[in-house]
């Protein structure tokens, strides 16, 4: 096959590939799951259409209430507080001396590994059986159970997993933002006696504003979607009280087989997630501005 | 103080907060490394070994029992292919954005950024009803598809951003020399671009041999299980023998953590969106 390379379509040619299958394996799925959110479906039998009848039924459905209170707490402890971390250890890990290069790379590991398999190994530890909690809690009079057993326990066990595994994608997205300050801000604001406070009030968190807002947005998308931590950490559990969204989704859908429903909320939960993108592409949009 | 005894201070400051910082992140892994390697009657001893006084391997000959080298293989192979498939595809689209400018382009990047940024439990049950529809559920080729749709828009931006790094005085002077485009890409261009072909590779091939999410909904069958999904099971089989569970663990980690030491400057241009630096 001779393809002339001066000819319009070369590009076009090499670029089909990639959008045929993101079309194809995300395009037409979604079309699909809008399509069966408007009827009535057992299984994979389509029985009807009942227009925004499911929509009703999620929006209605206590079990739903119930996951976008847990998430909304889920989201908010878990952002601030992988935020706050991702933040100072990207401040505290800039500088590139063997130490830190080191530290970092200790850091990324629970981001690299299966979050499922993550998950386990916290749930062991979490758990009574290992004795772990039990022994370094102990001295301090606090009570011989498992915290997941406890509503309250269970959902600082989740925030806690998701701080554990994500706050190296927080500092690594900061990071990146650090590295590109100009040292000779910071030189400059020495020789003129700013305090290390003001450095960092000044100069760091204004130029940092882009890739701050960047990573705030892409880490609440993860909260706010994962499903992982809650079905192995906890299973949604105690009754309910750790159930986020995405765990609910994926029940509705795979263990109660409620198609309908399921692609409702899924497209519902999609909405959300196309306002957050959007952001975020106007983020991406400025940042390749003040580059230029 | 002198300052050479403040200076140490400060060292040695330093090195306490990176050694606790090391502890938070791994200890989760090591305890679980020290528990699979327990025998069962140690692992509920309490106050709990932190080294296993007499090592076993036994939870680990207990896990081929069940069939987990099956499980290893589907999982390598799903990888593996992606990898291909993906960087492939990849290095295509990369090179058409970053040589050429044509119309629509800033649309096709618009699409490879915004389906980078859909989390992927949003679109699980909308997807399992058009896999189910396709037959291609309870496949291993549904699992490389998908995961190439997944990770394609990460590896063509990397490789865009990659390409852009590299003069096209070396292609066109091939061409000059004969070459077709398509033979200077391959003979010229991607020879220099190891580090960005590493890169997008190595993302695909970890998020590949991590996935759960994607898999545990798409297969159900014993002949298309992956190991993250095997690892699932194991929790219901196992319930609280944690023995084998832990075992498990170590078989998904062990190949990332190689992995990620042997390649760790890499990982990093994936996270943050491009920009590899050789």
């Amino acid at each position: 096959m001779h393809i002339d390379p001066r000819s319009s379509w070369y590009p076009y040619r090499l670029v089909l590939p990639v959008l045929a299958i993101e079309l194809v394996f995300v395009g037409v799925p979604l079309v699909i799951g809008v399509y069966y959110s408007l009827h009535k479906a057992d299984y994979f039998q389509l029985s009807g259409f009942v227009g925004l009848a499911n929509y009703v039924t999620v929006i209605q459905s206590p079990i739903v209430r119930e996951s976008l209170a847990a998430t909304a707490i889920f989201s908010v402890f878990s952002l601030a507080v992988t935020f706050g971390v991702g933040l100072a250890l990207a401040l505290y890990l800039e500088r590139d001396t063997r130490l830190h290069v080191f530290a970092r790379a200790v850091v990324l590991v629970p981001y690299t590994i299966a979050m499922l398999v993550g998950s386990m190994l916290l749930k062991w530890i979490f758990s009574r059986d290992a004795g772990f909690l039990t022994m370094a809690l102990g001295p301090f009079g606090l009570p011989d159970a498992s915290i997941l057993a406890d509503p309250n326990g269970a959902m600082a066990a989740l925030v806690y997993n998701a701080v554990w595994r994500d706050s190296a994608f927080a500092m690594i997205l900061l990071m990146a933002g650090l590295k590109g300050i100009d040292p000779q801000m910071y030189a400059a604001a020495r020789v003129d006696g700013a305090s290390a406070w003001y450095r960092f009030r000044r100069i760091t968190l204004p130029l940092l504003r882009v890739p701050i807002l960047i990573t705030l947005i892409r880490l609440l998308i993860h909260f706010v979607n994962v499903l992982t931590f809650a079905l192995i950490l906890t299973g949604g559990g105690p009754n309910n009280a750790t159930q986020t969204m995405g765990l609910a989704m994926y029940r509705m859908g795979f263990v109660d087989f409620r198609l309908g429903p399921a692609n409702a909320l899924a497209f519902l939960v999609l909405l959300f997630n196309l306002v957050l993108i959007a952001i975020l592409l106007r983020l991406f949009r400025q940042r390749r501005g003040a580059a230029a | 103080m002198s300052w050479q005894r403040r200076a140490l201070l400060r060292k040695s400051v330093n090195a306490a907060v990176v050694v606790a910082i090391c502890i938070v992140a791994l200890f989760p892994i090591l305890w679980g490394l020290s528990t699979s390697l327990k025998p069962a009657n140690a692992i509920l001893e309490y106050p709990p070994q932190l080294i296993p006084a007499a090592p076993t391997l036994e939870h680990y000959r207990q896990l081929l029992t069940t069939g987990i080298h099956k499980y290893i293989l589907n999982s390598a192979i799903v990888s593996i292919v992606t990898v291909f498939l993906c960087v492939m595809l990849a290095a295509l689209a990369g090179y058409a954005l970053a040589r050429f400018s044509f119309r629509g382009k800033s649309l096709v990047l618009f699409v490879i950024v915004a389906v980078m940024s859909i989390p992927l439990p949003s679109l699980m049950v909308p997807t399992f009803t058009f896999l189910a529809l396709l037959g291609l559920n309870n496949t291993l080729t549904g699992l490389v598809l998908l995961y190439t749709a997944y990770q394609l828009p990460l590896a063509v931006w990397v490789l865009y951003g990659y390409f852009q790094t590299i003069p096209s005085e070396f292609e066109n002077a091939a061409m000059i020399d004969g070459y077709s485009r398509l033979q200077a890409l391959r003979r010229v261009v991607l020879p220099l671009s190891r580090p960005g072909l590493i890169a997008a590779g190595l993302f695909t091939l970890t998020f590949a041999w991590n996935d759960f999410v994607v898999a545990v909904v798409m297969n159900s069958s014993d002949d298309a299980r992956t190991l993250p999904v095997a690892i699932y099971n194991y929790l219901g089989f196992f319930g609280r023998e944690w023995g084998p569970l832990t075992a498990a663990a170590m078989v998904s980690i062990v190949p990332v953590i190689v992995v990620f030491v042997v390649f760790q400057k890499y990982f990093l241009s994936g996270m943050t969106g491009g920009g590899v630096k050789g």
